[in-house]
């Protein structure tokens, strides 16, 4: 039988030519399935009538209140990547730096947002914000009600991205924080006379750039296409808008919502690439260059010599104990 | 488990070690872990902990509120969107375990590193599909006017987009690639030597299969199941888009509409006990697929 020659592994080997044709089949199959609903949707937008036409994104230029969706929406995606970064980042690098015993609470904090669905978080918030709206007009909750649902800057959707968000940037940014020899570089930085947040920003963020790019295009790509909550909290975000107008106006709906698709793909895609892209070598200050530095990840269990794609796979993995779809960034490297 | 404490005990915890930090008031420590614990605190901790007054405060025959399961026995109105959510959940996730199991293993008996290398990236990007237009593109291909519906005449075999069919359908669009993602490491992890010995002691592909490799994939493609369970079982954005309200009703759907309904008709009280339902449903999820993955790693490390 042909699996037991032992030959390298990008070298057909456990099947024969003919099975490795089989084995194509499922993989065509869902990738066919992947691709046959966004093709659809496509020449839906574009092929009205099966003749091309990209009148349907006329809606893009005329209609106000999807522009003011749009403003909404990219306003909170900004303020939820910077609230993100200037609350977690210092966080993740305090606990590293001062308080080790601390990392444990940390993590498990920031991943218990993953154990609660959207809907449910969106319930909880809605409770809150009638609780306050309920104590009267002039009093305090009822103002901080009112100021954080206020259509122009939903400041409850910042906050609340912000949560949704933690499960998977922090462990980012704590992997990429875990690879790079942070106390050595902030004393080396402040016997050199730098301060501690000069350090951090001057000298710690350009060495987790990786993860922190990550964080961004994940934290963005979440904003643009979250639903469940902007629409329980009335907030009327692009999604929210593609709800709405769908009852009038559905293939103007489709065009946005490709669009919208796109986008949010191409993010997280950005994103993953920057995370492997930017994996950090042991001489940490460079950025990586490729798929080679992402085996000396040191702190995530040895490679093996020669390691292929499928070795270092087989290597993380049992270093990721906890959900998987927390840690995107961690299957891919 | 930690991660099974309930927010609030975590977030207690989070507190107590601010406290034990309060001594050095103003050292860099504090002032950096400042902000986290003050947007946990107000946007998650308070929230869920809200919701779960709520869920179980109930008013007494004098008016006076006290703890109480009342708002949980009157989730029986709703058996019909837990029944929906179940059957939906359980026979979406066996199709995309099933498929994404096949799948990832054809992807590792392929062992080409590029095909990896964009599985990989896909997966993990469309893993956390679901979102409004997911539903949009699955209503333009296999809606009552879709491209496909019309193509392949499937209004002929009675299928129908807006029921548990068209759902266990558009889940299978993030459902199989989460189960890729999962499950590839595990697959491409039966190392190359046990299937040597096994042809070498004589035995059959068949044999290796039966005696080392589904035993030993087991724990890993079971955790991949029940993490499609609870994922399916949460979705909310895609399946409000699709059915809207009340043709077939789900558990996220039924919290979203009886929060709209409002606090007065008591709604307000039963979503915040399905939302509490939710909860536990997913911290029993991830406690299940945390073991499993565990389980798994112990063969695979």
């Amino acid at each position: 039988m042909a699996a037991v020659t032992p030959v390298p592994h990008d070298r057909p080997t456990l099947a024969r030519r003919s099975g490795r044709a089989t084995m194509w089949l499922p993989v065509l199959a869902v990738a066919i399935y992947i691709a046959v609903p966004l093709l659809c949707s496509i020449g839906y937008a574009v092929l009205p009538g099966w003749s091309f036409s990209l009148s349907a994104y006329s809606v893009l230029g005329d209609d106000a209140s999807l522009l003011s969706a749009a403003g909404r929406t990219v306003t909170v995606a900004v303020l939820t990547v910077v609230a993100l970064l200037l609350t977690l980042v210092p966080a993740v690098v305090a606990v590293h730096l001062w308080a080790p015993r601390l990392r444990p609470v940390l993590e498990i904090l920031c991943t218990l947002p993953l154990v609660v669905p959207a809907i449910a978080l969106a319930a909880g918030i809605v409770s809150l914000l009638r609780w306050g709206a309920q104590q009267g007009r002039g009093t305090l909750p009822n103002a901080i009600s009112q100021f954080v649902q206020h259509p122009d800057l939903p400041l409850i959707l910042v906050g609340t991205y912000v949560v949704l968000c933690l499960p998977f940037t922090f462990r980012s940014i704590d992997a990429g924080l875990r690879t790079i020899p942070l106390k050595a570089m902030v004393e080396g930085s402040a016997s050199l006379g730098s301060s501690t947040w000069g350090t951090i920003l001057r000298v710690v963020l350009p060495n987790i750039r990786g993860p922190v790019l990550f964080s961004i295009f994940f934290t963005t790509a979440l904003c643009f296409g979250e639903f469940s909550v902007a629409a329980t909290l009335s907030q009327d975000t692009v999604p929210v808008w593609l709800f709405t107008v769908s009852n009038t106006d559905f293939r103007a709906s489709i065009a946005v919502a490709v669009l919208l698709n796109l986008t949010t793909w191409g993010l997280m895609l950005i994103g993953t690439l920057a995370t492997q892209r930017f994996a950090p070598g042991r001489s940490g200050g460079t950025g990586g260059t490729g798929e080679e530095t992402s085996a000396d990840d040191a702190e995530d269990g040895p490679s093996p010599d020669g390691s292929s794609a499928e070795d270092r796979t087989r290597a993380h993995a049992p270093h990721s104990p906890t959900c998987e779809q927390a840690d995107p960034e961690k299957v891919t490297r | 488990m930690s991660s099974a404490t309930t927010p609030t005990d975590s977030a207690a915890g989070a507190r107590s070690g601010g406290g034990r930090l309060l001594s050095r008031l103003g050292s860099p420590a504090v002032v950096s872990l400042a902000p986290m614990t003050l947007v946990l605190l107000l946007f998650f901790a308070l929230p869920i902990g809200g919701m779960a007054l709520i869920a179980f405060t109930v008013e007494g025959p004098s008016g006076a509120a006290r703890a109480g399961l009342t708002h949980f026995a009157d989730l029986t109105d709703h058996a019909e969107a837990l029944g929906n959510s179940a059957r939906v959940s359980l026979i979406g996730a066996t199709v995309g375990a099933a498929i994404g199991a096949v799948t990832s293993f054809c992807i590792s008996q392929i062992r080409s590193r590029r095909l990896d290398s964009v599985v990989a990236v896909l997966s993990s990007v469309l893993a956390n599909d679901g979102g409004a237009p997911l539903a949009f593109s699955f209503i333009v291909t296999l809606g009552n006017a879709g491209l496909l519906f019309s193509l392949l005449h499937l209004d002929a075999t009675g299928f129908s987009l807006y029921s548990w069919q068209g759902l266990v359908v558009m889940y299978q669009y993030f459902l199989i690639p989460t189960m890729v993602m999962v499950t590839l490491p595990t697959f491409a992890g039966l190392r190359r030597q046990w299937r040597e010995a096994n042809t070498a002691l004589g035995g059959s592909s068949w044999t290796f299969w039966r005696r080392v490799g589904l035993p030993v994939a087991a724990p890993g493609l079971l955790g991949g199941w029940i993490l499609l369970v609870g994922s399916a079982y949460a979705t909310h954005a895609s399946a409000a888009v699709l059915i809207g309200t009340g043709v077939y009703p789900l558990v996220p759907l039924t919290i979203a509409s009886e929060l709209r309904s409002g606090a007065s008709t008591g709604g307000e009280a039963t979503a915040m006990a399905l939302g509490v339902t939710m909860v536990v449903i997913a911290v029993v999820v991830l406690f299940l697929f945390t073991r499993l993955q565990r389980r798994s790693a112990r063969w695979l490390q």
